[in-house]
């Protein structure tokens, strides 16, 4: 007989690390790198097509409107208001049952859906039931530490 | 186009199964053999796998051909495996009605399975998050749960539903569950019982919620010209459409409201020149309480607002406006993403041949919708069946 001797744990995969994509050795990962590098600098930021001046979002290397390839980022407005809330209490995914039960929210920042978007954010400080639809929040920038000594930038809301 | 028509169907129990894949896809077999005694499976020349995952869940891909062995046919025509998340039944049945309708394949088989649970839920949850835009929604916390709980409170908000209405819809899928043997879960529930439950995604509770489900069907599907070889009751695939308009959260607009889904449904009515009236059985895609109430809106079976009024009223039972769900709908059945589809065509198929418990049995129905969705209620088809042959 032979035996062969397996490894208790592996590495933090891709298709199980919810920021995988923006995990870059540097910006050849992902054409809309600069959406990452902006977030990393304290801006959540959309594209603004520079033809047809429409804003989009997800990021995407060409207008979703027009299909210009020429695009600006701008900032998301500070304040915003939550459009609908829940949260995630059971049936966590991998790697977020390390920091669940959270809010959950959708909002709305800026004019939507003319100028402005409707984005989700997990919410950390609040709870459920002292949220109602209208309540304004602001977004703030959520550094996630790990595995090892990688950082890397993602965005939440806040109440305010 | 040739007449297409379902001459078979088989499926095997949903639930937490102790058997993997390769076990559902036998089972289903199986089933569908022993349903069409007639076959020698030499005629099969197309097979169509309905399956979402099985990369992730079973740790297996290139399953068709896998799946084709397993059932012990050689198709000739075509051998595909079809993903779309929680539709991926309903679109496998699509593209068999299509080949065997323009008359590239004679006879084809539609498979749909689904294995889904094990020791790893989370890793079950680890890709049925990644169902949405993972990289810039999903990635912010949520599976299906959160995003119907979401649509939910903005129904409540615009439209006055209320907690107990979306309660009301599962207790219906138990009344009819509970005389499914196949469904996962074949009990009455009560309302009471609904409204305490463990909340997975507030407002909705483990019961607004359908399961995580392992389960396979399977459908034999066939031309005019053969239907009568293998069935004296065939099941006529009228045919119908699919829709999707947005795919992020920042396309949805309002969430509550699902246009895409609407305009569908107008443009099936429109084209088979029919109205919601002439609709006697709808299955359709109750993978949360509140997207039952949803779809009786956008279906047309009530104004836009009015689902909670609908399914108080009871309008949506078996005597009512519409039977929605006979089976228990996913609710009560389960939701083996691959098999749901199916799993629907072959409620329709035993419904049209009176073959069901006649406690759940809508006598007299000629005229069947199936309804899918998938993704953030991104993307939705409708399937129409009809016992009268076009």
């Amino acid at each position: 007989m032979k035996e062969i001797r397996l490894p208790d744990t592996v590495p933090l995969l891709p298709i199980i690390d919810p920021w995988s994509q923006q995990d870059p050795e540097g910006p050849d990962s992902t054409r809309v790198y600069e959406f990452y590098k902006n977030l990393s600098e304290g801006r959540l930021t959309v594209q603004r097509c520079k033809k047809c001046r429409k804003i989009f979002y997800p990021p995407q290397p060409a207008c979703k409107h027009c299909y210009s390839t020429e695009y600006e980022w701008i900032d998301v407005p500070k304040v915003g208001e939550i459009f609908s809330f829940t949260a995630m209490l059971l049936g966590f995914p991998m790697v977020f049952e390390t920091f669940a039960p959270f809010v959950i929210a959708i909002a709305r920042f800026g004019n939507y859906p003319e100028n402005g978007v409707q984005i989700a954010g997990m919410m950390f400080d609040v709870k459920y039931e002292e949220l109602k639809i209208g309540d304004k929040v602001t977004w703030d920038i959520l550094r996630i530490r790990g595995p090892g000594e990688k950082v890397r930038y993602w965005y939440y809301f806040k109440k305010l | 186009m040739r007449k297409v028509a379902i001459v078979g169907a088989g499926i095997t129990k949903f639930g937490r199964r102790d058997a993997n894949w390769r076990d559902l896809v036998v089972e289903a077999g199986k089933a569908l053999f022993d349903d069409v005694p007639n076959l020698d499976r030499n005629e099969v020349d197309s097979l169509f796998v309905g399956s979402a995952y099985p990369e992730r869940w079973a740790n297996t891909a290139h399953v068709a051909p896998m799946a084709a062995e397993l059932l012990g046919i050689k198709p000739r025509r075509i051998v595909a495996k079809v993903e779309s998340a929680c539709q991926s039944g309903a679109i496998a049945i699509r593209y068999a009605w299509l080949s065997v309708a323009s008359g590239l394949s004679d006879v084809a088989i539609v498979l749909g399975v689904e294995k889904m649970t094990s020791k790893f839920m989370n890793l079950t949850q680890s890709t049925m998050y990644i169902v949405g835009d993972r990289e810039f929604d999903t990635v912010n916390g949520f599976t299906a749960p959160p995003f119907f709980a979401m649509v939910a409170q903005r129904h409540m908000h615009l439209y006055g539903t209320t907690r107990e209405q979306l309660a009301m819809v599962r207790v219906k899928a138990g009344e009819y569950g509970s005389e499914n043997p196949y469904a996962q879960f074949n009990r009455k529930v009560t309302m009471e019982e609904v409204l305490k439950a463990r909340l997975v995604a507030p407002p909705l509770g483990l019961f607004d919620c359908s399961g995580i489900t392992d389960g396979a069907a399977a459908l034999l599907i066939t031309s005019e010209e053969r239907a009568r070889k293998y069935t004296d009751t065939p099941v006529w695939i009228l045919g119908g459409f699919q829709r999707t308009i947005h795919n992020s959260i920042n396309e949805a607009g309002e969430i509550a409201d699902w246009l895409s889904l609407r305009q569908l449904a107008k443009d099936v009515y429109d084209h088979f020149k029919i109205t919601p009236d002439d609709i006697d059985i709808a299955e359709v895609h109750d993978c949360f309480t509140i997207s039952e109430i949803v779809e009786y809106e956008e279906l047309g079976f009530c104004k836009k607002g009015e689902g909670g009024k609908f399914i108080e009223e009871g309008q949506s039972y078996i005597g009512g406006k519409v039977a929605v769900n006979p089976s228990g709908g996913l609710l009560a059945c389960g939701h083996p993403l691959g098999a749901t589809g199916v799993r629907q065509a072959w409620e329709i198929t035993m419904q049209f041949r009176g073959q069901v418990p006649r406690k759940r049995c809508v006598a007299g129905a000629e005229l069947a919708l199936a309804h899918n969705l998938s993704g953030l209620a991104c993307m939705h088809s409708i399937m129409l069946y009809s016992l009268k042959k076009p």
